[in-house]
């Protein structure tokens, strides 16, 4: 007689640290109350090899709900692991981490939706639509749901918590998207007596009402490019926890440059760096600067973003002296990894012209060029296309 | 007698136990998991919550010093650490106990990493148990909150006056949420009476010099004194716990250790920490299906409870060890626990046979298909002395 579990609901919360960690802790905790608050057993956790505290690194943490498993046996179930297999509901913070996740290292990159079972719910704090996040995500042999709430990433803060509603209107679309965590009753009067707002009672049950899901066939998503990680066995490994450098080599040009090829760290983006190559006046500065090394220099003296690797921290664009030269853009506003400076050297005015519509009209333009510390101005007419060699 | 009961992680837990015995000083250094007690310590203080005086030293070795000194002049102190944070404050963690000096420290149990694992692993905690601290193991937040109440009772006991260690195990427990009953601070207050070290206090207008010169002359000594406190310390701890369940209600059936199943059992796995929760569960779905299986936990590894695990296990005809914790090249090849049992059970009427299962390390899962692999390896008789469970062949 082994024990049931079948009525055991895992969710996991997918959310970038460092900005987002109490805002998913409220999240998974509340979750937790609310389930008690229906006489049901709940636990929850974070997962410990995470790094939460530093920017950008994608995190999750858990909840399990059960109606029938006593306190310990919940535990016991669940919390053995580090990291769960599967999840009845995945919710993603951040619309950007569609484009996969490297836990770790040597996991590679991993899609966001690889814990949804079939039948199973991944939500979306997204302006964007359900077909359009889910055209980037992997495609899966069984139908699913995708659920979006609008909205972007929130930056709610990890010391101080700057409160946009996120939590509750999380809460909210729980509720109608697997009322078997709690249903929509409890989970307001659970935000009344917590936060005794009626402003976010309002927020949790507007998310309830407005929350869009449609469903995820096996058509959709893209075939995974990267492969599952395999672990060797303690007789493959190498004696005294030596691990081989990368292959020595470097040419100039985009991707000329020798780079760890498990470990690209390029999903930890939100925003991403593009570059006028036009009016670059080849300083080197960003070059030098980025701590990713992410810039590959060309045989023509411009430095191109392997995007591949490049972090998103936005360094390069706080030390580029040449104003509106590198901006930091949305990261969902771009698809491809693809080399820009090959763009460019193709077609000069076309490739500026191009991102100059992906921009967006917001830039932040640093404080050594304003001499008043960042400020985000909107542009209305771009700099033209003008090339400075 | 309790201002709450919350979800909060296992170093919350301990964090509120610390702000209720009202440190005086407490000191930090940052590594996972302790990270997480300091973190909400310094809230506390941030909050007019506890007033310490709350020092970030430059390194784990001057922050166990600080809680050394100052527990010295009289003031109740906190500090602790993780995995090879704990080990580079080995030189003050062994003088605080040979200056038999009450600090109360958490050992977040981490591996003792080259290859940045933050993972559970016990021989931090392990490596001061020959030292002259007294070490007492939580398996649930609760029990790292009340072990952090009885650990400065029994410390401070002029008939004790040792350091104790609470270990707790990284992730499982210290990053996970648990329901978690708070005492208020009145009950507590009636429960540990304030920190004097007598006449031993260095201050002032009590002129005294501590730690002077000891040599072949002394030592030895020293050494029999710490061994005779550490052998009242078994009875101070039963009187804590008594102390405990009067004035908070909370019941421990037995200080030292926690049986589940064992008297009828046949064979009886031992273990301590969070894995303790998936055992007890695998022995009551085992016990359904009619298997005499049961779970010893060891709730204090310093004093060792050797009597109470002779009497336990009286009629028990094997006996499994979940080690979570390496020896290399130690008797048999097993691992630390196993050595202790073993040796408590060479003075036993019975000898069971002893089978050691090292499992866990660095943060690997112990699943509960793998408790069961365990039972199953003890009842259909093992070839064995040692296995380890959870290793990519
Ligand atoms: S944003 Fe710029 S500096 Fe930062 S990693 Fe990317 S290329 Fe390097
Ligand atoms: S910092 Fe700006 S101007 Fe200097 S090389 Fe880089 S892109 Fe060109």
């Amino acid at each position: 007689m082994s024990l049931d579990t079948n009525d055991l609901i895992r969710l996991e919360v997918n959310y970038r640290g460092i900005f987002q960690k109490t805002l998913a802790k409220h999240i998974s905790t509340d979750v937790v109350y609310v389930a008690h608050s229906e006489g049901k057993t709940a636990f929850s956790n974070g997962r410990y090899s995470d790094d939460p505290q530093r920017n950008g690194v994608p995190c999750a943490n858990f909840a399990y709900i059960s109606k029938s498993l006593s306190e310990e046996d919940l535990e016991a179930e669940a919390s053995a692991a580090m990291d769960i297999k599967e999840a009845e509901l995945v919710i993603v913070l951040d619309d950007t981490m569609v484009k996969g996740l490297e836990p770790w290292g040597h996991y590679g990159i991993r899609p966001i939706n690889e814990k949804v079972i079939s039948g199973g719910t991944i939500l979306f704090v997204s302006s964007r639509t359900p077909a359009e996040l889910s055209k980037l995500f992997e495609r899966k042999s069984f139908s699913y749901r995708i659920a979006t709430i609008r909205g972007e990433a929130s930056f709610s803060g990890l010391w101080y918590f700057r409160d946009d509603m996120t939590d509750v209107r999380v809460l909210g679309a729980i509720a109608k998207l697997n009322p078997g965590i709690a249903s929509i009753e409890s989970v307001l009067s659970y935000v009344k007596s917590k936060y005794k707002s009626d402003q976010k009672v309002e927020a949790a049950r507007t998310a309830f009402e407005e929350v869009t899901v449609a469903e995820v066939t096996p058509e959709e998503g893209i075939v995974w490019p990267y492969p599952k990680p395999v672990l060797p066995g303690w007789k493959e490994f190498e004696e005294g926890t030596v691990v081989r450098a990368v292959k020595r080599g470097f040419s100039l040009g985009p991707r000329g440059q020798n780079r760890n090829t498990d470990f690209k760290r390029g999903t930890n983006r939100t925003q991403r760096p593009v570059v006028r190559f036009d009016i670059c006046t080849k300083c080197t500065l960003c070059w030098a600067s980025c701590p990713d090394e992410a810039f590959d220099p060309t045989k023509e003296g411009y430095y191109d973003v392997n995007y591949e690797y490049c972090t998103g921290c936005g360094r390069c664009a706080d030390v580029c002296p040449v104003d509106d030269c590198i901006v930091m853009v949305n990261e969902m506003n771009l698809t491809s990894n693809e080399s820009f400076y090959n763009q460019y050297l193709k077609n000069p005015s076309s490739y500026v012209e191009e991102i100059e519509s992906i921009k967006g009209k917001e830039r932040t333009i640093p404080e050594h060029i304003t001499g008043k510390g960042n400020i985000v101005k909107r542009v209305e007419k771009p700099k033209a296309f003008k090339e400075v060699r | 007698m309790f201002e709450m009961e919350e979800l909060m992680t296992g170093t919350d837990a301990v964090a509120h136990a610390v702000r209720l015995v009202d440190v005086d000083v407490f000191a930090a250094y940052p590594i996972r998991p302790y990270t997480g007690v300091m973190d909400r310590l310094a809230r506390f203080v941030a909050n007019g919550q506890l007033d310490a005086e709350y020092i970030i030293a430059d390194g784990e070795h001057s922050q166990f010093e600080i809680g050394k000194h100052a527990s010295s002049v009289g003031a109740r102190a906190f500090v602790g650490s993780s995995g090879t944070g704990w080990l580079y404050a080995m030189e003050a963690i062994g003088v605080t106990a040979t200056d038999r000096l009450p600090v109360v420290a958490l050992v977040g149990n981490r591996a003792l990493d080259d290859p940045g694992a933050f993972g559970v692993e016990h021989n931090d905690a392990l490596l001061v148990r020959d030292l002259g601290w007294l070490i007492a193991w939580a398996s649930t937040a609760q029990e790292a909150l009340d072990n952090t109440l009885i650990a400065y009772r029994v410390g401070e006991d002029p008939r004790v006056r040792m350091p104790v260690a609470i270990a707790m195990d990284g992730g499982y427990l210290t990053h996970s949420e648990h329901l978690v009953k708070v005492p208020s601070k009145e009950a507590v207050k009636k429960f540990l009476p304030p920190y004097s070290l007598g006449d031993r206090v260095l201050h002032p207008d009590n002129p005294i010099s501590i730690a002077p010169q000891a040599n072949e002359d002394w030592v030895m000594e020293i050494r029999r004194q710490n061994y005779e406190a550490a052998k009242r310390s078994r009875g101070v701890i039963i009187d804590a716990y008594r102390e405990y369940e009067s004035v908070l209600g909370i019941h421990y059936d037995n200080p030292f250790i926690e049986e589940l199943d064992v008297e009828d059992a046949d064979v009886v796995l031992i273990g301590m920490g969070s894995a303790s929760v998936v055992a007890r569960s695998v022995v009551r779905e085992m016990r359904n299906e009619g298997k005499r299986v049961g779970y010893l936990k060891l709730r204090w590894y310093r004093p060792f409870p050797s009597e109470e695990i002779r009497k336990s296990l009286k009629n028990v005809r094997s006996v499994g060890i979940l080690d979570r914790n390496f020896a290399m090249g130690a008797p048999d090849n097993q691992a630390i626990t196993s050595h202790d049992i073993k040796s408590s059970l060479y003075e036993s009427t019975n000898h069971p046979i002893v089978t050691d299962f090292i499992a866990g390390l660095g943060g690997r899962e112990i699943s509960r298909k793998e408790i069961r692999k365990m039972f199953n390896l003890m009842e259909s008789g093992r070839t064995e002395k040692v296995y380890w469970i959870g290793v990519r062949e």
